[in-house]
């Protein structure tokens, strides 16, 4: 059995940490399925999915470092009016962090539950915010 | 602790906020006009947040209607007073009107008596006129009457089927001229002639210009491209500094990132509250109405 569902978020940053777990654990009880696998999978090539620990000196860490990484002054030539948009692109920073961040997550589901570690929480990350984003999650196995 | 300088976008299309989107065809008809092929629909608090982000205070918000050419509206002028009605302490709202329209000055009267709406856009390039043409004039008379202001396409236009020739910056020369109390803006500082924006808003008063420019790299390699190597480094913050306005032709532009580039730039902080916000009030005809 196969379950799909998607929600939206309206982020408020230009680069942002969303704690989604409550979120999936929520879509992984509502599809009923006891033995399987959850995948959540953003829609979008200026965000990212992850998995850490929530806290708060984590999150400023990861920020840094991110930005530390993908500096925002720089020549990029991602830079440019884009005939197929008509409109400039300007966001290459966010493409990269996204790259690097990768664009989704999976757990085992067991016993109904999702296989979670004690410091694991599922985390979506805005890179070109504030915007209006879409994440999906699929639910594959059996009752 | 210093006030934030309050800020305008002087320059935005709101052709996909949501509350204007109920209808598909509606939408797609002003993806193909606008040449915006990929925008989705835009809830308002999406718009706030964007707003907030930025520290934009108010933007003024654009309709097009190309009755006569294109047999519709990209946005109506009903369609701008809804947006204003919903949002009245974030959007200003102004008119559009198809000059070769038989009723055009009806539909403009009653845009600013009936619907309160605050200026005139017209865009010579999309519409198909010149500025100075003797058809203009009933419009700009109602423009004077009402104290609004005209904010202009100029320069080149990214929209299809609308060519540069109606819109260089030399064609508004006699607007200027022959209605020296009518305010006038050239919006996107008529890139890419803007040597003769400059040189128009130095010899008319009645001139500005908005900042809604961004055809090649990124923001702050583009601005300061445009305004401190073809335009003189000193030109805005010396002899211009009263008729530059921020704009940002969102959602074609990225507004935030152009926010940011022209804060970054080096202009006197008493410039920069004018361009920011200043000088929209001024050319708004509400100076002293921050906050109503």
């Amino acid at each position: 059995m196969v379950k799909h569902e998607a929600f939206t978020l309206l982020t408020e940053n230009y680069n942002e940490m969303i704690n989604i777990t409550k979120r999936v654990l929520e879509a992984v009880k509502a599809s009923g399925i006891k033995e399987g696998l959850v995948a959540v999978i953003t829609k979008h090539t200026t965000t990212g999915i992850t998995v850490n620990e929530c806290l708060e000196c984590l999150e400023s860490d990861i920020d840094l470092a991110l930005k530390r990484l993908v500096p925002e002054d720089i020549p990029y030539c991602h830079a440019r009016m884009l005939h197929t948009y008509g409109s400039t692109a300007g966001n290459p920073t966010g493409h990269i962090k996204s790259m690097l961040v990768g664009n989704s997550c999976m757990f085992p589901i067991i016993d109904g539950e999702v296989s979670l570690g004690g410091a694991q929480d599922i985390y979506f990350y805005e890179f070109d915010g504030p915007a209006r984003r879409t994440i999906n999650i699929t639910v594959i196995g059996e009752n | 602790m210093r006030k934030k300088p309050f800020v305008i976008d002087i320059h935005t299309h709101p052709a996909f906020f949501e509350p204007i989107c109920e209808n598909e065809a509606d939408v797609e008809f002003r993806r193909k006009m606008l040449g915006l092929y990929k925008n989705g629909k835009a809830p308002l608090k999406h718009i706030y947040n964007q707003m907030d982000y930025a520290g934009i205070d108010r933007l003024v918000i654009l309709p097009e209607d190309l009755t006569t050419n294109h047999g519709g509206t990209v946005v109506s002028n009903e369609e701008i007073k809804k947006l204003v009605e919903i949002s009245p302490d974030r959007f200003i709202g102004f008119a559009s009107v198809d000059p070769r329209r038989k009723d055009a000055e009806e539909v403009l009267e009653y845009a600013f008596m009936d619907l309160g709406l605050s200026g005139l856009k017209l865009h010579p390039s999309k519409q198909e006129f010149y500025p100075a043409d003797k058809m203009l004039e009933p419009l700009y008379k109602l423009c004077i009457k009402y104290n609004k202001p005209v904010l202009f396409h100029a320069g080149l236009s990214w929209e299809p089927d609308a060519l540069s020739k109606y819109s260089k910056p030399e064609n508004f020369e006699e607007v200027a001229y022959n209605y020296p109390e009518l305010r006038i803006c050239l919006g996107h500082f008529g890139w890419p002639w803007v040597k003769e924006t400059a040189a128009i808003m130095l010899k008319y008063t009645n001139v500005y210009a908005d900042t809604g420019l961004l055809y090649f790299d990124n923001a702050r390699e583009f601005f300061g491209h445009v305004f401190e190597k073809e335009l003189g480094i000193s030109w805005i913050d010396r002899s211009l500094r009263h008729q530059v306005m921020f704009g940002s032709n969102n959602p074609r532009f990225e507004q935030i990132r152009m926010l940011e580039a022209l804060q970054g730039m080096e202009f006197r902080e008493s410039t920069l509250e004018l361009i920011l916000g200043g000088n929209a009030l001024r050319f708004l005809g509400m100076e002293g109405k921050e906050n109503g």
